[in-house]
C-alpha cells in the first residue's frame, strides 16, 4: 500500500499535546511515521478540516447474544432503516440494533475505528466472536462477565483470593475477553430465583456474600493481575429513583483499592446517566448528576461513561436481567430474559425515550451534567451506552451538545420542564472544545483501555485517522448543526493506512483485529483452580469443560496483549 | 366402504430419527414412515389388523400407508410420522405464518387392502410427472 | 483406532457435546453416550452418500465433476429471477453465512427449517418476548418442569436425562425427586408415562388452555366446568403448582407451533410465563429441532436482522413470514429455481409445494440420498458438518458449541461452506 500524507490539518491528538496546531501527518506500512521519503504517497488535503485519531469507543453493545436478540426481537425497529447493498458493502438493516456489517460501516462513517463490546457471558463467548468477526473494518474486542459467576463467587466466599485472581485469568483466557465486567453483582443471582439486590450490602442468596464483597475483590484483582483496563461497573439498583447514593456507596467501597504503576483509576462506572437519579420515586424525580460528579472530582479512582439519552425509539439490552423486567412492568413492552448457568444474565426491552416525558427529560440532562460538571475530560467517556441510551449513530449529536451551550438551550426548550427545573443543566454554560472532544471520544477512551497504539498520531501508532469537515478555528458554537453534519460523516477515515471512508461513504473493508488479555499465572494456582473449574464442568454445567473454551478459529486477526502476573503474585 | 373420521396429528418418533440417519431410501425408513396409528376402537371398526394397508385421506390428497393400532391413542385421534408419506396429505396454505397445518387436521381412514405402499422412488417420480 | 473425547452430535437441538468416537480405517465403529438416533447418524454416517456430483441429463442425474456441477448451478442461479436458498439448519454456521451471502448476491430468497418449525414461536416471540434461560439453569434449579405439545422421548431423547428431568445439580442435589414434571399433549406420548402428571388437552385448543391458566393465577373466576377438555379443578391444581414452585419451566414443541392458532399459541404461552414471574422464578424454552436451526437464526440475524424468511430481490433484507417463507414461495409460484442445503423439503413440505419444487431447477447439497436429491436438476455432494468438518452450531438455548471433525470425507467432498464459496466466486468472476 502507499503511503499517505494529510496535510495541513487542524489536528487534535491529546495524548501527545497537540491541540490544533496545523501540521501534516505521514502514513505508511499502516503507522503514522516521521516523514515518508521519496516515496510516492497519496496525498490529502485536510486544509480548514479537523483531523482526529479514529474514535475509540469504549462501551457499546454490538455483537453477541443478548444483542442478536434485540436484532430477531424487533423487525419493526429495522424496516425504518434498510440498508441496500453497494459496490463496496453489504446490505442490512440499521438503527437500535444494526446487523453486524453495517455497524462496522457506521461506525468507519463517523471516524471510528476500535469498538468494545462490553458485556459476554462466557458460555456464549464464540458467539460474540462470530459477530465481532462479521463486522468489518473496526478492531474490537470485548469485556467478560465475571460477577454472577459461580466460582468467583465462591472464591469471594471463602475468601481465597489468590484462586480468585487465579481464575479471572482463566476466564479471560477461555473467552479470549479483554478485562472484567460486572454488572448488579449478586442481584442477577438472585434473579435466578427471582429476587434481585437493594443495594451493596445485601445479601446474595445462598452464597453468604455481598455486592460489596464481589466488587472489591474483582477490582483487586485486576489491579493484581495488572490487566490493562479497570473493571467496568454496571451499578446495582440502575433505573431506581433515588440510586445515585448506592452509585455514591459503588464508588467508595474502592476508595482505598491502590492502583499498580501509574495509573490512577481502578474501576469504570458505566452508563452512569442511568445511576445517577435522585429523588424517592418518580413523582419527585430529580437529577443526581451534581452528587455524582462532585464525588467524581474529588476522587481519582473513578472513571465514568456518560450512556447518554437521545429522544428517539431505541432498545434496552443489558446484563441485568432483574432491571430489565423491571423495564417490562414499567413499560408493558415485549421482554426478553437471558439466564445463563453459573455465569450471568440478561434482558432486552424495547425502549422509547421521548422529549415530553417528564422522566426522560431529566435523564437526557443527566449524561450531559454528568460530563459537563466533571472537571477532568481524561476521566469521562461519551456513550450512549449503545443502544440503551440511544443508537451510537446519534453520537455527534450528543458532541453538539457538549460543545454547545445553545444546542442544550435549544434542546431543552422542547423538551419537558422538568428538564430544566429537575436538573442543574440550564445553569451549566461550560462548552466542551475540540480538544476535549478528542479526549472523551478517541484519547481517554484509547489510554483508559491500555491500547497504545490507539487514540493518538504519535509515531508507531496505528494509522487510524479521521478528518471532519469542520474548521476549528472558524468554530462558532451557536453553528452547532455544523458538528453533527461533520462528524456524521466523515471527510476520511483511515484504517491500517488505507482509506475505509471517504466524504461519508465506505470504499474499503478489511477485516478488523480482535484484541484480547493472556495473563500468565503460576502454576500451581492455576493446577488448584483447573481443578475447581473441572469438578463444578462435571456437576453443574451443560456442556463439556474442553468444548468450552474459545478456540483460534473464532479470532480471524488475533492481537493477543500478553501479561505476565507470575513476578508480582 | 367403510371409513372413519379422525383428527390426524404428525409427529418425529425415535425410530423415524434412526431411520433418516441409515437413509431416505432404506427399507427401514419406509417401514418406520409410511404408517398411521389408529385407536384400537377405531381398528376394529374398519376390520383392520395390525399391518394391513390403509388409505389416509384428506382435502389435499390421499395416501396408502401401513396401519398400526396404539393403546395410548383415543379413538378419533391418529398419528403419522414426519415424511413424504403423510405430506401427501397435507396442505400448503400458512395463513401468512410461512407454516401448513400439520397437526390437527381432519381426515379419513379406510381400508385399503391389497394396494401396496409406493417406495420414496415412486413419490419422487411423481413429484416430477406434476 | 483412535478415540475420540467429547465429540458434538450433529442431530438434534440439544447437542449433546459428551459422545464418544471410535475410528477405525477411516470409518466410526463405536459411538458411546449417544441415543438411539445419534448412533444411527455416527455409525452410518457413510451410508446411503452420494457417490459424485450429478446433473439431469434427458431425465437421468449423471457423474459430472465438480467444476461441471459449480458452472451449470452458476447458470441456473444467474438466469433465475427470483431463486429460493433453503434449508441450512443441518450444516454449520459458516455455510450459513455463505448461503445468505449467496442469496444477496443474487437477489434471491433465502430460508431456513424455523419457518416449518418454529417459525410461529418467533413470531409470537416478536410480539411479546420470551422469559428463558440456559439449559444448565433448568438442571441447576428448576423444579417444576412442564413439557407442552413436545415429546423429547422421541424428539430430543437424552433431553430429560441431561437438562430436564433426572440430572442431579447445584440446588437440585436429588435430581428427579426434586422435580415435579408435568406433560399436556393430545395424545399420551413417551413422555407422559413418566410424567408426576399429564394433561390430555383437545387438539388444537392449547390457546384456551394456556388462557385460562393464566386468567386462574391472576385470579379471575372462570364459569366454564372446563377448557380444552380439561376440568377447572385440574385447571386449578395446575395453576397453584406453578405459582408455588421455585423454579418452574415450560418446554415447548410443535405441538403448538404446527396445531391451530400456531403464534398465538406462542403469545399466550409467553403471557403466561410472564405474568408467573410476578409470583416466582419462571421460564420458557423451545425445543428447537435441528441441531443447528437456532444457529441458523442467529447468522441469519445478525446479518440480515430477521431469523427467517429474508428476500433480497430489492438489494437489502425484507422481511415476510407467509410471503417469503419456503413454502409459500413454493406452493404459489414466484421463485424459479432453488438451492437446497442440507434439508429435504420434497419430503418434509406439503405435496403442492413439494410439486412445484420438483418442477424448477432445483440445486441440491447433501451428503446423503434423499427424495429432494432423487428429483433435483444438480446434485453435489458434501462433507458431514460435525463428522467429517468443523463449524459451529447453536444448542436449542443459544449456546455455540464447535462441532468436530472425526473422520475426513471421501475424495473431493468438500464441506458445504466451500461449495458455496465457489459458487459465490464463480458468480462475481
Amino acid at each position: 500500500m502507499a503511503g499517505i500524507v494529510i496535510k495541513n490539518g487542524y489536528v487534535f491528538d491529546p495524548l501527545n499535546g497537540i491541540a490544533g496546531e496545523q501540521m501534516d501527518i505521514y502514513i505508511d506500512g499502516g503507522k503514522i511515521v516521521e516523514g515518508i521519503k521519496g516515496r510516492k504517497s497519496k496525498v490529502i488535503n485536510a486544509s480548514g478540516m479537523t483531523v482526529m485519531p479514529g474514535g475509540v469507543d469504549i462501551h457499546s453493545h454490538i455483537a453477541g447474544s443478548k444483542v442478536n436478540t434485540g436484532r430477531s426481537l424487533r423487525p419493526e425497529d429495522h424496516r425504518k432503516d434498510a440498508v441496500p447493498k453497494t459496490k463496496y458493502t453489504r446490505s442490512g438493516v440499521g438503527y437500535s440494533v444494526p446487523t453486524t456489517y453495517v455497524t462496522g460501516y457506521r461506525y468507519a462513517k463517523m471516524g471510528y475505528t476500535t469498538v468494545i463490546e462490553p458485556a459476554v457471558p462466557p458460555l456464549k463467548a464464540k458467539h460474540t466472536h462470530e459477530e465481532l468477526s462479521d463486522t468489518p473494518i473496526v478492531d474490537s474486542g470485548f469485556l467478560t462477565l465475571m460477577d454472577n459467576n459461580y466460582l468467583v463467587m465462591k472464591y469471594v466466599r471463602d475468601d481465597e483470593f489468590e484462586k480468585l485472581k487465579a481464575f479471572v485469568a482463566w476466564l479471560l483466557r477461555a473467552t479470549r475477553g479483554y478485562t472484567i465486567k460486572v454488572v448488579n453483582p449478586g442481584g442477577v443471582e438472585n434473579w435466578k430465583w427471582g429476587g434481585n439486590v437493594d443495594g451493596i450490602d445485601d445479601e446474595v442468596k445462598n452464597f453468604n456474600i455481598t455486592p460489596r464483597e464481589i466488587i472489591r475483590g474483582l477490582v483487586r484483582a485486576r489491579e493484581e493481575l495488572g490487566l490493562p483496563h479497570v473493571v467496568q461497573l454496571h451499578a446495582s439498583r440502575l433505573g431506581v429513583p433515588g440510586n445515585y447514593e448506592t452509585t455514591l456507596k459503588t464508588m467508595q467501597c474502592c476508595e482505598d483499592i491502590r492502583p499498580i504503576g501509574d495509573r490512577e483509576g481502578v474501576m469504570h462506572v458505566v452508563h452512569v446517566q442511568f445511576n445517577s437519579f435522585a429523588g424517592e420515586s418518580f413523582a419527585d424525580f430529580r437529577s443526581g448528576a451534581s452528587e455524582v460528579a462532585d464525588y467524581v472530582n474529588k476522587h481519582k479512582h473513578v472513571a465514568l461513561d456518560l450512556g447518554q439519552v437521545i429522544f428517539t425509539d431505541t432498545t434496552t439490552m443489558t446484563g441485568d436481567g432483574p432491571w430489565q423486567y423491571r423495564l417490562y412492568k414499567l413499560t408493558g413492552n415485549k421482554w426478553v430474559n437471558g439466564d445463563v448457568e453459573l455465569e450471568a444474565g440478561s434482558g432486552v426491552v424495547p425502549y422509547t425515550f421521548k422529549s415530553s416525558s417528564p422522566v426522560n427529560a431529566v435523564q437526557w440532562a443527566i449524561g450531559l451534567e454528568v460530563a459537563l460538571l466533571v472537571e477532568d475530560p481524561w476521566r469521562v467517556y461519551l456513550t450512549t451506552d449503545h443502544p440503551n441510551g440511544g443508537p451510537f449513530i446519534y453520537y455527534p449529536k450528543v458532541m453538539a451538545w457538549l460543545m454547545s451551550e445553545k444546542a442544550r438551550s435549544d434542546t431543552l426548550g422542547e423538551a419537558h420542564k422538568w428538564g430544566s427545573s429537575r436538573t442543574a443543566l440550564p445553569s451549566i454554560d461550560r462548552e466542551y472544545d475540540f480538544n476535549e472532544i478528542a479526549i472523551v471520544t478517541r484519547a481517554g477512551t484509547a489510554k483508559a483501555l491500555g491500547l497504545k497504539n490507539k487514540g493518538h498520531l504519535g509515531v508507531g501508532a496505528d494509522a487510524d485517522v479521521a478528518i471532519y469537515d469542520i474548521n476549528p478555528k472558524k468554530f462558532e458554537p451557536s453553528n452547532y448543526e455544523l458538528v453533527e453534519k461533520a462528524f456524521s460523516a466523515a471527510r476520511y477515515t483511515v484504517k491500517d493506512g488505507e482509506i475505509v471512508v471517504k466524504d461519508g461513504e465506505v470504499v474499503a473493508s478489511p477485516i478488523g483485529r480482535r484484541f484480547w488479555v493472556n495473563v500468565k499465572v503460576p502454576e500451581d494456582i492455576e493446577e488448584a483452580v483447573l481443578g475447581d473449574i473441572k469438578e463444578v464442568f462435571e456437576k453443574y454445567y451443560t456442556v463439556s469443560l474442553e468444548n468450552y473454551p474459545v478456540q483460534d478459529e473464532y479470532l480471524l486477526k488475533p492481537e493477543e496483549i500478553r501479561i505476565d502476573a507470575t513476578a508480582k503474585w | 366402504m367403510a371409513e372413519i373420521k379422525v383428527t390426524l396429528v404428525t409427529g418425529r418418533t425415535a425410530d423415524q430419527g434412526a431411520s433418516l440417519e441409515i437413509g431416505k431410501t432404506s427399507e427401514e425408513y419406509r417401514e418406520s414412515v409410511a404408517v398411521v396409528e389408529l385407536s384400537k376402537r377405531d381398528a376394529e371398526e374398519l376390520g383392520l389388523s395390525e399391518g394391513d394397508p390403509v388409505k389416509v385421506k384428506t382435502d389435499y390428497g390421499s395416501v396408502i400407508v401401513k396401519g398400526k393400532i396404539s393403546e395410548k391413542l383415543n379413538p378419533g385421534l391418529s398419528f403419522m410420522p414426519y415424511g413424504p408419506w403423510v405430506n401427501q396429505v397435507i396442505g400448503s396454505e400458512t395463513h401468512g405464518t410461512g407454516m401448513p397445518f400439520y397437526k390437527g387436521l381432519r381426515a379419513s381412514i379406510s381400508s385399503a387392502k391389497g394396494a401396496s405402499i409406493l417406495t420414496i422412488e415412486e413419490l419422487a417420480n411423481r413429484l416430477m410427472r406434476g | 483406532m483412535s478415540t475420540y473425547e467429547n465429540v458434538v452430535c450433529p442431530f438434534c437441538g440439544c447437542l449433546c457435546d459428551d459422545i464418544e468416537v471410535t475410528i477405525e480405517d477411516g470409518k466410526i465403529v463405536r459411538a458411546k453416550r449417544t441415543c438411539k438416533v445419534a448412533l444411527s447418524k455416527f455409525l452410518n454416517h457413510a451410508e446411503n452418500r452420494i457417490e459424485n456430483p450429478m446433473v439431469r441429463k434427458d431425465g437421468k442425474l449423471v457423474p459430472v465433476s465438480l467444476g461441471e456441477a459449480i458452472d451449470q448451478s452458476v447458470e441456473i442461479l444467474v438466469n433465475s429471477s427470483w431463486p429460493l436458498v433453503y434449508g441450512l439448519a443441518s450444516t454449520e454456521c459458516d455455510a450459513n453465512r455463505k448461503a445468505i451471502e449467496l442469496a444477496e448476491l443474487v437477489g434471491g430468497v433465502v430460508d431456513n427449517t424455523t419457518s416449518v418449525c418454529h417459525g410461529p414461536t418467533v413470531l409470537g416471540f416478536q410480539d411479546v418476548g420470551e422469559p428463558t434461560a440456559t439449559l444448565g439453569e433448568i438442571k441447576n434449579r428448576a423444579d417444576l418442569v412442564v413439557f407442552w405439545g413436545c415429546n423429547p422421548a422421541a424428539a430430543h431423547i437424552r433431553h430429560t436425562a441431561r437438562y430436564s428431568v433426572s440430572p442431579k445439580g447445584l440446588f437440585t442435589p436429588e435430581g428427579r425427586k426434586h422435580r415435579t414434571i408435568v406433560t399436556v399433549d393430545v395424545r399420551e406420548t413417551g413422555m407422559a408415562t413418566i410424567s408426576d402428571l399429564f394433561i390430555k388437552i383437545k387438539p388444537g385448543m392449547d390457546f384456551e388452555l394456556l388462557s385460562a391458566l393464566r386468567a386462574t393465577i391472576k385470579g379471575h373466576k372462570m364459569k366454564n366446568e372446563d377448557v380444552a377438555g380439561v376440568k377447572m379443578e385440574e385447571i386449578g391444581r395446575v395453576a397453584e403448582k406453578m405459582k408455588t414452585c421455585k423454579f418452574g419451566v415450560i418446554f415447548f414443541g410443535l405441538g403448538l407451533t404446527m396445531s391451530k392458532s400456531k403464534y398465538m399459541n406462542m403469545d399466550a404461552l409467553v403471557c403466561l410465563v410472564r405474568e408467573l414471574n410476578a409470583h416466582t422464578k419462571f421460564v420458557a424454552l423451545p425445543m428447537r429441532g435441528h441441531y443447528n436451526v437456532t444457529g441458523s437464526c442467529m447468522v441469519s440475524s445478525w446479518l440480515t436482522g430477521y431469523p427467517y424468511a429474508v428476500d433480497f430481490s430489492r438489494g437489502y433484507p425484507r422481511y415476510n413470514p407467509g410471503e417469503f417463507t419456503a413454502v409459500d414461495v413454493l406452493a404459489k409460484g414466484g421463485v424459479d429455481a432453488a438451492l437446497i442445503v442440507a434439508s429435504d423439503p420434497a419430503a418434509s413440505f406439503p405435496v403442492e409445494a413439494a410439486r412445484n419444487l420438483a418442477k424448477i431447477p432445483t440445486i441440491v447439497m447433501d451428503p446423503k440420498i434423499t427424495m429432494t436429491t432423487l428429483i433435483g436438476n444438480i446434485v453435489i455432494p458434501v462433507a458431514v458438518a460435525g463428522i467429517e468438518c468443523e463449524g459451529t452450531a447453536y444448542r436449542m438455548d443459544g449456546v455455540p458449541i464447535r462441532l468436530r471433525k472425526v473422520v475426513d470425507p471421501h475424495e473431493g467432498v468438500l464441506p458445504d461452506s466451500k461449495i458455496l464459496q465457489m459458487i459465490i466466486d464463480r458468480i462475481r468472476e
